[in-house]
């Protein structure tokens, strides 16, 4: 092994370590919602510092990387999608504090109805199973596995479109719940947007394994 | 300790001032990249530890070089012990017009080693270190001047590994070989990290961040900078650094 | 007007390569037409006797046999005085003195030692071995008289082959903790040893032929038998020459005999630098396989 391949694959083993915070975190915040454990979701606000200082300790290596071993090829493709695999990371790492911290400051009963009605669990194991199937495509340097991200994508899409219609029939039916319906609504939208940083993690590694760049294409043609 | 510290050293060619009170530390087991431009006095700063500037003509030093602790230009100190611990390899690979084997052997037989199993085990150990046993394993006894240049490069090391210096100076090691040799070179000075503490003169500043903990610039006879490589490569704090390792320099 | 300045281009690079061809084709002639002189008018009195035997009859008959022996004697006696001292001298200012003015005032003498004229040699040894140290007319007189007068060429070519050796193997070799002598002995030595042979052929080549320096110290007008110790006085091939060209009892009827003797002479010179020749090309081809 060079000394290239040694520090890259330093570099990739933070970032899965990272990764899997970042799982983590998601998996802890759908639980502190749904048992609605404020001492969880405390865990989770504080863990997002660990989350953050990952982000910033990649970013530092790539930038060494670069400047120290000038990598060409293959390699560039890797430390330019890994900069961009950390940064998506880091923004669900975000959500995933968004979700806690709700948890935390909402007090007062929980309409545990609500959580069916707009399939939130669903989202959320979408979710935790998009970055489950990406670390592994990351590992084995696999597009086909990346590519499945796109189809999870499409129904975390289909979810999110359906959810204010069906908010804003739950509101008109109970209307001292309107602000933990409108919680709620914001909350899927943190798990959309988390969805689409996936998707854009989805891309890094097929840029990284195949040099194919699929940002900003037509659907038909993932 | 530091393994090598230089204090307030000055270098008087005759009356070129070489070298202007250069302080400078080393510490085991790292790699320090000297660069800078041409007659910057980077290859003479590198002479210092093993007293090759001696070889020269009026050449005048003040200050002090220490290795492990040792003023090596006080009385005390004999300039063949000095070599035997601080062992070098030079810019032009150079092998002597013997065999790859007494190549290696030579530096063993100066010094009065004659036992013929010691010195083909430690011939082997210091090929394979040199990561070119495998390549002239089945002609140990050919002319090194049938290796290529990067061969004869690995050759060299290992001839100087032979007679187990703790520091290894290097001087633009890998200026005359083509790209290829060159990264097995780099490859070579990171894997001999872990034994022995390297300096290494280079004009390449891309080498000098591949292989080099610890950078150091020099411009006209000063040290400018130094500081980690990873410092020196991403945020140098010296204007005439940045604008040199740029590329903007001059 | 271009073609034309590039036509008197290739005409004036033309007549030069002719002129230049022809002036080295010119040497190689000259030499030639010496040997074939000599072989021409010479090669009628060799023969297995005029090598073997004793001159006869005021040297219009017989051999040359002794003098081609104490030519031998006197090129092994220089050359072993000459090339010990002189390599030494060379390796001495070469490789251990600084530069200084001292070593520079050497260097100039050993120059000034290079120009002396071989008969002032000649009359220095009859001083010097002769009478002082009491040698008399001896081969041992001769071969210092006559080493004396090569010391400047083998310190010279002995020198020029040191400073042919790169300096990167000296410094590969004390980079290792040798000390000078080891690197002198074990590196530089080896790789300057074709070059330093170079120095002993030219040095027999003058030593055979010179007469001037062995006309007071060693060189028998007429001594019809072998050397019996290094004290003894010898004939030799150029003086030989001489005196039966010049001062022979009858010199019209030793002519042919001089031919011979100078084709033995050169024949000599030219089988020395052979065997020289071979003896560089052997260790030079040690020195890369070694």
């Amino acid at each position: 092994m060079t000394h290239l391949d040694t520090e890259l694959q330093q570099l990739k083993d933070n970032l899965i370590e990272m990764w899997t915070l970042v799982k983590n975190q998601l998996s802890k915040a759908q639980e502190a919602l749904f048992n609605n454990d404020k001492d969880l979701a405390r865990e989770v606000v504080s863990l997002e510092k660990r989350v953050n200082a990952f982000e910033l300790g990649i970013d530092q290596d790539c930038e060494n990387i670069f400047a120290l071993f000038n990598p060409v090829a293959v390699d560039l493709r890797l430390v330019l999608a890994i900069i961009k695999i950390n940064n998506n990371l880091e923004r669900q790492g975000d959500s995933a504090k968004g979700v806690a911290k709700f948890v935390i400051e909402f007090d007062g009963p929980f309409d545990k109805h609500l959580l069916d009605i707009t399939r939130i669990t669903e989202m959320f194991t979408e979710n935790i199973t998009m970055l489950d199937e990406l670390t592994e495509a990351f590992e084995k340097e696999d597009g086909v596995i990346a590519r499945k991200t796109f189809k999870r994508d499409e129904l975390l899409d289909e979810i999110n479109d359906h959810t204010t219609a069906v908010v804003a029939e739950y509101i008109r039916k109970n209307l001292e719940n309107t602000e933990q319906a409108l919680q709620i609504l914001s909350i899927i939208r943190k798990l959309e947007r988390s969805g689409d940083h996936s998707k854009n993690i989805a891309e890094e590694i097929i840029f990284y394994t195949e040099a194919k760049v699929l940002k900003h294409k037509g659907k038909d043609k993932k | 300790m530091h393994i090598l510290e230089t204090k307030a050293i000055n270098l008087h060619y005759g009356d070129f001032h070489a070298l202007k009170g250069i302080s400078m530390v080393a510490n085991k087991n790292t790699v320090t990249a000297l660069i800078g431009p041409s007659g910057c006095g980077k290859s003479t700063y590198l002479r210092l530890f093993n007293r090759m500037n001696d070889l020269i003509d009026n050449v005048e030093i003040s200050g002090q070089v220490l290795v492990d602790g040792e003023d090596i230009y006080s009385r005390r100190v004999h300039v063949d012990d000095l070599r035997k611990k601080v062992g070098m390899v030079f810019q032009k690979p150079n092998p002597f017009p013997k065999s790859i084997y007494e190549n290696v052997a030579y530096g063993l037989r100066v010094n009065g080693i004659n036992d013929k199993k010691f010195i083909e085990e430690r011939v082997i150990s210091s090929l394979e270190q040199a990561a070119l046993w495998n390549e002239v394993k089945d002609k140990l006894n050919k002319s090194a001047f049938e290796l290529s240049g990067g061969q004869q490069q690995r050759l060299c090391i290992a001839r100087a590994l032979a007679i187990q210096p703790s520091v290894l100076l290097m001087d633009e090691p890998a200026s005359a070989l083509d790209p290829l040799s060159t990264s097995k070179i780099e490859e070579l000075i990171y894997s001999l990290k872990k034994d022995y503490t390297i300096v290494i003169v280079t004009h390449n500043m891309q080498q000098a961040g591949r292989v080099s903990d610890y950078t150091a610039f020099f411009y006209m006879g000063t040290l400018v900078e130094y500081n980690e490589t990873k410092i020196i490569f991403t945020n140098p704090q010296n204007t005439q650094t940045q604008n040199y390792i740029t590329g903007r320099f001059g | 007007m271009k073609i034309s300045i590039i036509q008197r281009k290739r005409y004036s690079q033309n007549i030069a390569f002719w002129a230049f061809r022809l002036l080295s084709f010119m040497v190689v002639a000259i030499l030639f037409i010496i040997l074939g002189f000599l072989i021409y008018n010479g090669v009628k009195v060799i023969s297995w006797d005029f090598l073997t035997e004793m001159p006869q009859d005021g040297m219009t008959k017989g051999g040359i046999y002794p003098a081609i022996i104490g030519t031998l004697c006197l090129i092994v006696g220089s050359i072993l005085f000459a090339f010990p001292i002189g390599v030494l001298s060379a390796l001495f200012m070469n490789e251990y003195m600084k530069d200084s003015w001292f070593k520079r005032f050497l260097n100039q003498m050993t120059n000034n030692l290079g120009g002396i004229p071989s008969i002032v040699f000649g009359l220095f040894g009859m001083a010097l071995f002769v009478n002082k140290f009491g040698f008399g007319d001896s081969i041992i007189a001769g071969s210092l008289t006559l080493g004396l007068m090569v010391l400047p060429v083998i310190i010279r070519t002995t020198e020029e082959a040191l400073k042919a050796v790169n300096d990167t193997f000296r410094h590969a070799s004390l980079a290792l903790g040798s000390s000078k002598w080891q690197t002198v002995r074990r590196v530089v030595l080896p790789i300057a040893f074709p070059n330093i042979i170079t120095g002993v052929i030219l040095s027999i080549g003058r030593v055979s032929g010179e007469t001037a320096p062995i006309l007071f110290t060693v060189a028998a007008y007429f001594l019809p038998r072998l050397p019996q110790s290094i004290f003894d006085q010898v004939m030799a091939l150029p003086y030989h020459l001489y005196v039966i060209i010049t001062s022979g009892t009858n010199i019209e009827e030793s002519r042919p005999m001089a031919y011979g003797t100078a084709l033995v002479l050169i024949t000599i010179v030219l089988i020395m630098n052979l065997v020289a020749n071979a003896l560089r090309r052997y260790f030079g081809k040690k020195v890369k396989m070694s």
